[in-house]
């Protein structure tokens, strides 16, 4: 003898619960096979249920009256008649919740076979996965070893976020080494490649010479450059500060000169902002636009912007005159002017005299900050480094941002500490927030 | 090579078929004696006798009902509905018939009905004469979409279609029905579900079908004086679409428009975008772009040129894509 | 009285023979039959009946989400199928189980179906013919026209020869009458002079329409309007079910075109499980109908002839016994696999299917083993 019961079933396509109307069966009673047990009513209608089982009645699970979810059982049949369904897994739940009944345990809803219902307790849960599944046919990464960056010409793979940030940073993403699953070039491997020192962009090592010593005489350029250095040094007492500030709001501002049509065909680049900061931080600090003589400062109320160029024959530094009174695009133009000139070696004495306060743009080589010397006759000098992705604390998060050293070399005879301090950190304010210059 | 204009090259196929296979029969409204109102019928009554050309009574679900019925006897017939428009009458027995036939019988037999439909716009026709319906059956499982751009592919896929032992919807472009091509008798080229690379390009993937194609090809010609180059796609096969030809153009040149007469919500073109961007997500330099007709019935056909997509309509597009 | 002047029967409900001129011919087609044939019939039509309660009770015992049953249509049934000759096509609409039987179909087939594990359930070339159910109201009308064309084209008819000669027989409700492709069927086998008998059980309901909304002149005037030979029968009338479609088959085989029957019957039950007519149906007309039931009409005749009551009671173990199989064999029903869902939607490759077929196998082995 076993215990069977009887669910619910959903008789009409879709309802969700009956009303058990009338019972015609009661514990005790034979019943057989298709012998009506009760009367039900659905939404649609009045149905009568014939017994699945045959056998004697056990009990009465829900009482005439109640509303009784779909697949809940409503009848305990002892009996020697067939199972409800014996190859399904609802014979497994029938018989266990059979023998819960027997042993006089609340039933649970057991699923329904066919049809709907719900049943009050059948939770909707997610089924545990072990592994995701593969994406789909994609386009497979390039032949090349995978962290090799791809060749001119072929096929580089990248998220549309990451083709715009590389486009807006200037990066070629075949020059990339990317690092992404599927061969694609990450927003981390863009960054890193803008941000990469160029300082072995254009040096080849060049083989040993076979003679001992070179003889270099000392005259002309490399003469004055040595006299200059030595003169500044051994006069001025220099003082370095240093501060690190988040230029990634300058970078943007950059990104966005060079997409205005003002600044179409200019060259615009960092160093264009940091003068201009450093403009705006002179008139903020004037003391340190000054020129020491042994019997008094001159503070000089223009700023005639020297920067330092590299060119062929040695350091040289031309200087922007009147700086001051140039808007953002007269001053690109004319650094980049002067850069050309300093090149080309045509810079004229008169264009390296009379300076007033200096920028040395060590980044340009990757370096990140360094010690400047002060340019003769000045008491300030300003140096610009390396600007490139660097952990920082942004509303209390490590988050990536483009970092620079701000470093600058001051005469103590005529700038002391604290306007030193205040003019840095001015140049540095710029740099993180450009809007400044708008003051 | 023969030079031939797509209605007749039609024509010969069907010749081609119902010659090869004396199962295969046509059945339609004026099909026999007219020729079918595109002449695309010509002359295959005298040839082919009453039984296996018929004249049916204006009932397109009755064409198609019945041609289920022949296709259960062992039959091949090739049912013609004379307007894009009017197939909607047979449209229950397509979905709910003809397409679920073989699921239902479980594979015991097959349903080999070839349903030709003449489609599309650019002939000055009055309403439910200029429809472009493929999305209807794209989107019903059990059914195959072919649409013919060239007087070649008119010859070879309706021959396809009528060897299949699937249903085929077998879309005519009506407005290159008179447009002559070269027709290679000997050889198709190219297997029923497989697209056709129209014209090599490098800068942008044009994909269409049936009269687009000829569309694509205007634009591109343009787009190569402005120093553009452009790869054509013919799509051939609507259902199932050759994604593997599609993706390795957008492999190569990175853009993909897709133009097509039918109103754009819920098309085909739509389809092809969602597809590619999964499976091209890597390369894409932007988005995929359609240029379809606009969401409104069709338009009288004094407006049906600003409706149709032209070429500026793709070349636009064209501008759109490569601005990313 | 739903009965017309036209209405023309063999059987009265008493089993006595009818006296009527008009069925002369009529009873000239059943001469051949005899009183073992008159059993059979009387054991099928039990025996289906009985089946049909049983997966009525197995309905509701959660077996099927539906089922439809034909109790009532019995006799309208099985007359017409025993007239069709072993080489004729069925075409059935969702009803008609005792025709089923009579064609060979294992009747768990249609269980099958209706509880989902299958949209067809049967390959006709295996069940004489015997085409599947089309849910779609009046879908076959025009399948069953299509295929009598090809019929006509086979040369396979019209040759005098009763035993060769192909017909082809479709079944179809008063409902159905007013969906267009039903008026396109009787268009395209006039059109064709199709080898075809339009078998219409009228059994007066369409779910809970009854047969005046969908026409007010009696329907077996429509067929004549189309141009079809067109007769009534009392549907109830095993024998006038029988002999009416012989003979209108073997007209429509022997090249005289299609013929239509319209078999006057009744609905005895609910559309299907799921609905429930003593919200729209008179308690009067269904005594009506239960008072003209088809198997005690057979009885009574039976009875006539002197059949002993020992053969009524082994009917009724043998349809007993019947229906205990069919319980055991429902209960035994095992869910498809889930690769069926991508089995035969072409008969030839398909891209999409193989892809989706391989996502899915690929998807349902990343779950954890038993979750």
């Amino acid at each position: 003898m076993t215990n069977f019961t009887f669910p619910l079933p959903d008789v009409g396509e879709g309802l969700t619960e009956a009303e058990i109307v009338q019972w015609r069966v009661k514990p005790g009673d034979h019943v057989a096979i298709n012998q009506v047990v009760c009367e039900i009513e659905t939404a649609k209608s009045l149905v009568e249920l014939p017994s699945p089982f045959v056998g004697i009645v056990r009990e009465l699970l829900v009482a005439e009256g109640d509303t009784v979810l779909v697949g809940s059982p409503i009848i305990s049949v002892e009996g020697e008649g067939p199972d409800l369904a014996p190859d399904t897994g609802v014979i497994e739940a029938v018989a266990d919740v059979a023998g819960s009944v027997s042993s006089d345990e609340e039933a649970p809803p057991v699923k329904n076979l066919v049809g709907y219902g719900t049943g009050a307790t059948e939770s909707v849960s997610r089924r545990r996965r072990t592994k995701p599944l593969a994406k789909g046919p994609v386009i497979s990464p390039p032949q090349t070893a995978p962290s090799a960056p791809a060749a001119e010409g072929t096929t580089v793979l990248a998220k549309p976020p990451i083709r715009k940030l590389a486009k807006d940073l200037g990066v070629d993403l075949h020059g990339v080494s990317p690092t992404g699953a599927s061969g694609e070039v990450l927003r981390e491997d863009v960054v890193r490649h803008a941000g990469q020192a160029t300082v072995f962009k254009n040096l080849e090592t060049p083989a040993w010479p076979e003679i001992r010593e070179d003889r270099i005489p000392v005259k002309g350029v490399r003469k004055a450059i040595a006299q200059a250095m030595v003169k500044s040094m051994f006069t001025a007492p220099h003082v370095s500060v240093f501060v690190d500030v988040d230029a990634t709001r300058t970078m943007e501002f950059v990104k966005r000169l060079k997409a205005s049509p003002d600044f179409a065909q200019i060259k615009v680049s960092p160093l264009l902002v940091m003068v201009k900061a450093m403009i705006w931080a002179v008139q903020r600090n004037p003391m340190v636009n000054s020129t020491w003589t042994d019997d008094e400062i001159i503070v000089h109320h223009y700023v005639n912007l020297g920067v330092a160029a590299a060119t062929p024959r040695g350091l040289i530094v031309p200087n922007v005159k009147e700086a001051h009174t140039l808007s953002l695009r007269e001053l690109a133009i004319a650094l980049e002017q002067l850069t050309v000139t300093a090149r080309e070696g045509k810079t004229s004495p008169e264009e390296m005299s009379n300076g007033t306060i200096t920028i040395t743009n060590l980044g340009s080589f990757g370096v990140d900050t360094g010690t400047p010397i002060l340019n003769p006759g000045e008491v300030s000098i300003v140096a610009l480094g390396t600007i490139k992705p660097k952990p920082w604390i942004v509303e209390g998060e490590v988050r990536s941002r483009m970092v620079t050293t701000v470093a600058a070399s001051f005469d103590h005879r005529v700038v002391d500490g604290d306007v030193a301090s205040r003019f840095v950190a001015d140049v540095a304010s710029v740099m993180e927030e450009p809007a400044l210059l708008h003051d | 090579m023969n030079e031939l204009p797509m209605a007749k090259a039609i024509n010969e196929g069907l010749k081609s078929a119902m010659t090869a296979d004396d199962k295969v029969m046509m059945m339609g409204q004026d099909i026999a004696q007219l020729g079918g109102v595109f002449r695309v019928t010509e002359g295959l009554q005298k040839l082919f006798g009453p039984n296996r050309v018929v004249d049916t009574p204006l009932a397109e679900s009755g064409i198609v009902g019945t041609a289920i019925g022949l296709a259960m006897r062992g039959y091949r017939p090739v049912c013609e509905i004379q307007f894009d428009g009017f197939l909607y009458p047979a449209f229950d027995q397509i979905v709910t018939q003809l397409a679920k036939q073989t699921a239902r019988h479980e594979g015991t037999q097959g349903f080999p009905v070839v349903i030709r439909i003449p489609y599309g716009g650019h002939i000055g026709a009055v309403e439910h004469h200029q429809e472009s319906p493929e999305a209807y059956f794209a989107h019903t499982a059990g059914l195959r979409v072919v649409s013919p751009a060239t007087p070649h592919d008119a010859y070879w896929l309706i021959q396809d279609a009528i060897a299949s032992s699937d249903p085929v919807i077998y879309l005519e472009p009506k407005s290159r029905y008179w447009h002559k091509g070269p027709v290679d008798l000997e050889a198709s080229g190219a297997p029923m579900h497989k697209a056709r690379i129209a014209r090599e390009g490098t800068d942008v993937t044009l994909v269409g079908h049936g009269a687009m194609v000829t569309v694509l090809h205007q634009a591109a010609e343009i787009a190569a004086a402005e120093g553009v180059s452009a790869e054509i796609i013919d799509l051939r096969s609507l259902s199932p679409l050759d994604y593997d030809t599609i993706v390795a153009s957008v492999n190569k040149t990175k853009r993909l428009v897709v133009a097509q007469e039918a109103p754009e919500n819920a098309s085909v073109g739509s389809e092809i975008a969602a597809t590619l961007t999964e499976r091209a997500f890597y390369v894409m330099e932007a988005p995929v772009l359609r240029v379809s007709g606009f969401n409104t019935p069709f338009p009288p056909a004094r407006l049906e040129n600003q409706y149709l997509p032209d070429a500026d309509r793709v070349l636009e597009a064209v501008d759109r894509s490569l601005a990313y | 009285m739903p009965y017309t002047d036209a209405t023309l029967r063999l059987l009265g409900q008493d089993g006595a023979l009818v006296q009527d001129d008009r069925v002369e011919k009529y009873t000239q087609a059943i001469a051949h039959l005899d009183e073992g044939d008159f059993r059979e019939f009387f054991r099928i039509m039990s025996v289906v009946r009985r089946f049909d309660v049983e997966a009525g009770n197995l309905q509701r015992q959660g077996q099927m989400a539906l089922w439809v049953p034909s109790i009532g249509q019995e006799a309208a049934q099985v007359g017409s199928a025993f007239a069709s000759r072993a080489q004729d096509h069925i075409f059935p609409a969702y009803r008609e189980h005792c025709v089923a039987y009579i064609r060979g179909l294992d009747l768990i087939d249609i269980i099958r179906m209706l509880r989902g594990v299958t949209n067809g359930g049967w390959d006709p070339r295996k069940t004489n013919n015997f085409h599947l159910y089309t849910l779609v109201i009046a879908s076959q009308t025009l399948h069953a026209t299509g295929l009598s064309m090809g019929i006509g084209y086979d040369g396979a008819c019209a040759s005098g020869d009763l035993d060769k000669d192909e017909a082809v027989l479709v079944y179809f409700g008063d409902g159905a009458t007013s969906q267009g492709d039903a008026s396109e069927a009787l268009i395209f086998a006039q059109s064709f002079q199709t080898p075809q008998v339009f078998f219409l059980q009228n059994n007066h309901w369409a779910i809970s329409v009854p047969v005046r909304v969908q026409s007010r002149t009696p329907l077996y005037e429509r067929a004549a309007g189309f141009g079809l030979p067109s007769v009534q029968i009392d549907g109830n009338d095993v024998l006038m079910s029988y002999a009416a479609t012989r003979v209108a088959m073997d007209a429509a085989r022997s090249g005289q075109g299609p013929h239509f029957i319209e078999a006057l019957t009744y609905r005895i039950g609910a559309h299907t499980t799921s609905d429930d007519p003593s919200k729209y149906r008179d308690e009067d007309e269904l005594k009506f109908w239960q008072a003209h039931d088809p198997i005690d009409r057979l009885k009574n005749h039976l009875e006539t002839l002197g059949v002993e009551e020992s053969f009524f009671d082994s009917v009724a173990i043998e349809a007993e016994d019947y229906a205990a199989d069919i319980r055991v064999k429902t209960l035994a029903i095992e869910d498809p696999p889930v690769e069926a869902i991508f089995r035969n939607v072409f008969m030839e490759d398909h891209p999409v299917i193989t892809r989706e077929a391989a996502w899915l196998k690929q998807y349902g082995e990343s779950f954890e083993e038993g979750a």
